[in-house]
């Protein structure tokens, strides 16, 4: 075999050899068991404070991969079961998210954005980690008041106002804060449940959060309270047309008309659109969002 | 007669100063050119794909840290590929010189053990240096290209480069030394066991203090003093953060260097007199 064949034949091995190596990967692919959910979830190894020791000075690159991984672990499920909000992931069994958080914010105390998701999507999974997981990061950045602004979310999430309105008074103080935490402080202290509160934490949110999933979340959330005052204003509509005729519009086109007379935005069926553009559904002298709006239904 | 006298004594005494750094710089340029052809730069491409690859794909990953992951990713790679060509090109500088018989040549001329060993090391830091501007500027231009255009981080990666080669500079006169008396694959261990125990060093201080034997609480102190506290060139994550080490800061650490670096480099130089290659 002269040296051109030689080179030919290796080259062919190399070329089939990666082909038929595909080949087998696919097989084993299909062959191999199905995971076991469970065993994506796992606890972690090594706590944070081991894995800082462990970094050798890589401590960021290793709180960055645990950020990745987080951000992962909640995309995954997400996908698995349906589209939720980031705020009401209680239902998808996050327990590995505390832990994640908890040590990429050990490795690198100054990353706030494990903090800020910490404070969105762990109080539906569990509270204490939440507020912990927070007053951590305040611990560890005294000065950064967007992390006061998250904890008294919390708190304000739990209908504990005082504790809420405490938390934006004390990153009132800091230098750099806007004022509108002073604000809060007030509002949080005089009329915390209020729907005009709720409006004000969401506006603030998304104006300030620099995670686009954490912005969505307060649009969604801003969306959902707006649709709550038009199903409030529908409802009395309703009830005054029951009072009216003595029953209740058996569709949307019995009363479309007066729906264009006070320029209520209407699909072709007559039905009003809610804030995201999804047509409510009427049930007898009431009416409840589309399951496939966008707006949260809780 | 005597003032004649001085000054030749004096004129000599320059002339062989000059010689001598001649001489370490030739074996300096000398061992830079042997890296450079032992392709040792080819990592630079590896780094760059890194980089690119992070630039691109890591903010779809990251929910929009790319500039921070960019900053840990680039510093964390330079500092391993920079570890990593200390340790292996370090311990093979003078060992190669050994196995080829070309240290024969070497000693055969006027040059001094000492310059031998000090140009092999200026040599393979030049390299490093080279490495490491190298990969600053990539990391640089990735900022730009996240951030589309002037990135605020920019300046401040720029101290922990300074840093990160100052660790690196640490970890070679430390190759050399082990290389000056040991195997190759021993120094290996032996500089990697250095840079993981450089890293700690912190703990041992802690360590130390909490045992109870005042023999074991010698031991740990001992060794903290003794071995390189490295954690101290660590400033990739403050930087990530937009922080940089005060200029106070960064001129203690480079005078701790070059006062440890000294020392290794002594070290080195008594341990290769002793060598016979006879």
């Amino acid at each position: 075999m002269n040296d051109r064949n030689r080179t030919i034949a290796l080259g062919l091995v190399v070329v089939i050899g990666i082909a038929c190596a595909a080949l087998l990967v696919q097989r084993i692919d299909t062959l191999r068991p199905p995971e076991d959910p469970n065993a994506i979830d796992e606890s972690l190894y090594v706590n944070g404070k081991t894995a800082r020791r462990m970094s050798l000075g890589f401590n960021g690159l290793a709180a960055d991969w645990y950020w990745m991984r987080s951000l992962q672990y909640v995309g995954r499920k997400i996908i698995n079961d349906n589209d939720v909000p980031l705020d009401n992931l209680g239902l998808l069994n996050l327990k590995l998210l505390a832990p994640l958080l908890d040590t990429a914010t050990t490795l690198d105390p100054e990353f706030l954005d494990p903090y800020e998701y910490a404070a969105i999507v762990l109080p539906a999974i569990n509270v204490n980690d939440a507020i912990r997981i927070t007053k951590k990061g305040i611990d560890a950045n005294p000065n950064a008041w967007r992390l006061y602004q998250h904890l008294g979310y919390i708190y304000w999430q739990q209908h504990d106002y005082q504790a809420a309105s405490e938390i934006y008074g004390r990153g009132a103080q800091i230098e750099g804060a806007p004022p509108w935490m002073e604000a809060m402080k007030a509002k949080m202290a005089a009329d915390g449940g209020s729907r005009a509160t709720a409006r004000e934490i969401y506006t603030r949110m998304y104006e300030q959060s620099a995670d686009e999933k954490v912005r969505d979340m307060a649009r969604r959330r801003l969306l959902q309270l707006d649709s709550l005052d038009q199903r409030e204003s529908l409802r009395k509509f309703l009830a005054a047309y029951q009072a009216r005729t003595g029953k209740c519009p058996s569709s949307w086109k019995e009363i479309e008309p007066v729906f264009r007379a006070l320029h209520v935005a209407v699909d072709a069926s007559g039905a009003p659109l809610d804030p995201s553009g999804a047509p409510f559904v009427l049930r007898p002298c009431d009416v409840e969002l589309d399951p496939k709006s966008e707006i949260p239904a809780k | 007669m005597e003032t004649t006298a001085a000054i030749t004594q004096s004129t000599r005494r320059t002339e062989s100063r000059q010689g001598k750094l001649w001489r370490i710089s030739a074996i300096a340029r000398n061992a830079f050119r042997e890296a450079v052809r032992d392709r040792v730069l080819y990592n630079l491409v590896l780094f760059v794909l890194l980089l690119t690859g992070a630039s691109v794909f890591i903010g779809e990953l990251s929910g929009g840290q790319e500039r921070k992951v960019i900053v840990d990713l680039g510093l964390s790679a330079m500092l391993l590929f920079g570890v990593f060509i200390a340790i292996f090109v370090g311990v093979g500088l003078v060992y190669k010189e050994i196995e080829r018989r070309t240290i024969y040549a070497v000693f055969s001329k006027p040059v001094g053990r000492g310059e031998f060993l000090v140009g092999k090391y200026l040599g393979l830091c030049l390299t490093l240096l080279v490495n490491v501007l190298v990969m600053g500027v990539g990391v640089s231009l990735a900022l730009v290209y996240v951030s589309h255009g002037w990135d605020q981080l920019i300046p401040t990666i720029w101290p922990a480069v300074l840093l990160i080669y100052m660790e690196l500079m640490l970890l070679t006169a430390t190759a050399l030394l082990f290389s000056s008396f040991s195997s190759p694959a021993l120094s290996a261990l032996l500089t990697f066991m250095v840079f993981i125990i450089g890293h700690f060093s912190t703990d041992l201080k802690s360590l130390a203090a909490s045992l109870g034997g005042s023999g074991a609480r010698w031991l740990f102190t001992s060794l903290y003093y003794l071995l390189p506290n490295l954690s101290n060139y660590s400033f990739i994550t403050p930087a990530a953060h937009g922080r940089a080490p005060s200029p106070g800061f960064v001129f203690a650490t480079a005078l701790y260097a070059f006062v440890y670096i000294a020392v290794i480099l002594a070290a080195a130089t008594l341990v290769f007199s002793r060598r016979n290659f006879k």
